[in-house]
């Protein structure tokens, strides 16, 4: 029991976990870039470029946790048999 | 969430590459030195800006990789946008043909590394600048070699599949909000978000694919 009770909270927490510090490393990332569009509005359009590829990198990241929920929560155990193991069925 | 066929997904990806090679074929029938002609015009408007990217990234040795950067990221958009017409799916949303897509961008930065600047060289970039610390550099060069295709593949993979696997989704909604009356296209704001995915991951891919190109290509003087 303690296996699935650890797997269940596997994935609940693991994706969330992983958007957590993605967002934070993102939304530093869109400000460093909207300083140095404010700073030098010349150079925006190499800053935009840079700045979407750096996001679609630190997103890159997420995508590795969301596909490790799809591989774990096929092996998540049916809710029926999980009420009948607990009334001792 | 079951897995698609992978012949399916090639079948898809065959009907792309008929689709994009008619578009090549008859564009670029009377070809004249002065655009005139609007389909002209909007060809080389791609190809120019797809040069400038290349050569931007691998710099004046980025002539001959142009192409094959540009392929890339054509056939990658193409392949992303077809997952959005309705009645078929995304090549790009199984593991085989961004895995093929992986390792042939594998070859090709390795193969682009030793025919710039010889075999021994290139072996002798892998180990690093002070040849005593050979057995530490080794290891972590390889195994980031190794980890290079592994991400791309699994970026363009995890994208492209997350996203269709939320349109289904939300596609099931549609009759459940207002119960089985009025159908509302709660897919609708994905779609849109869905072609800024498939541009900035064609763009992606093709972009890491002209960096790994261009430091496999510098040799010793870049780093």
């Amino acid at each position: 029991m303690n296996y699935f009770v650890a797997l269940a909270l596997a994935v609940g927490f693991g994706l969330p976990l992983a958007v957590l510090s993605a967002a934070m490393a993102q939304g530093r990332t869109a400000s460093t870039a909207l300083e140095g569009i404010a700073r030098q509005p010349e150079a925006a359009g190499r800053i935009q470029t840079a700045m979407i590829i750096g996001l679609a990198l630190i997103e890159s990241l997420v995508i590795y946790a969301l596909l490790m929920f799809f591989l774990l929560q096929v092996k998540l155990p049916e809710t029926e048999a999980v009420l009948k193991i607990i009334r001792g069925g | 969430m079951e897995e698609a066929s992978p012949w399916l997904l090639f079948a898809f990806s065959v009907l792309v590459i008929i689709a994009l090679g008619l578009f090549a074929i008859l564009s670029t029938r009377r070809l004249e030195r002065i655009p005139t002609t609007r389909r002209q015009g909007l060809v080389e408007l791609i190809v120019e800006s797809l040069r400038n990217f290349a050569v931007g990234i691998i710099g004046p040795k980025g002539e001959k990789y142009t192409p094959f950067i540009g392929t890339l990221f054509i056939y990658i958009l193409a392949m992303n946008l077809l997952g959005l017409v309705p009645g078929f799916k995304a090549p790009t949303s199984g593991l085989s043909i961004t895995v093929s897509l992986a390792v042939v961008v594998f070859i090709v930065y390795n193969a682009a590394g030793i025919l710039e600047t010889g075999f021994i060289p290139y072996l002798k970039h892998l180990a690093g600048e002070p040849l005593w610390l050979a057995p530490l550099m080794l290891p972590i060069h390889l195994i980031g070699g190794l980890a290079r295709p592994l991400s791309l593949s699994i970026r363009l993979f995890g994208n492209i599949f997350g996203e269709e696997t939320i349109l289904v989704i939300l596609a099931g909604m549609t009759y459940v909000i207002i119960p089985y009356v009025v159908a509302i296209p709660t897919q609708f704001p994905i779609v849109l978000f869905d072609v800024f995915i498939a541009f900035v991951q064609a763009l992606v891919f093709s972009m890491l694919s002209a960096i790994y190109i261009s430091v496999a290509v510098a040799g010793h003087e870049a780093h």
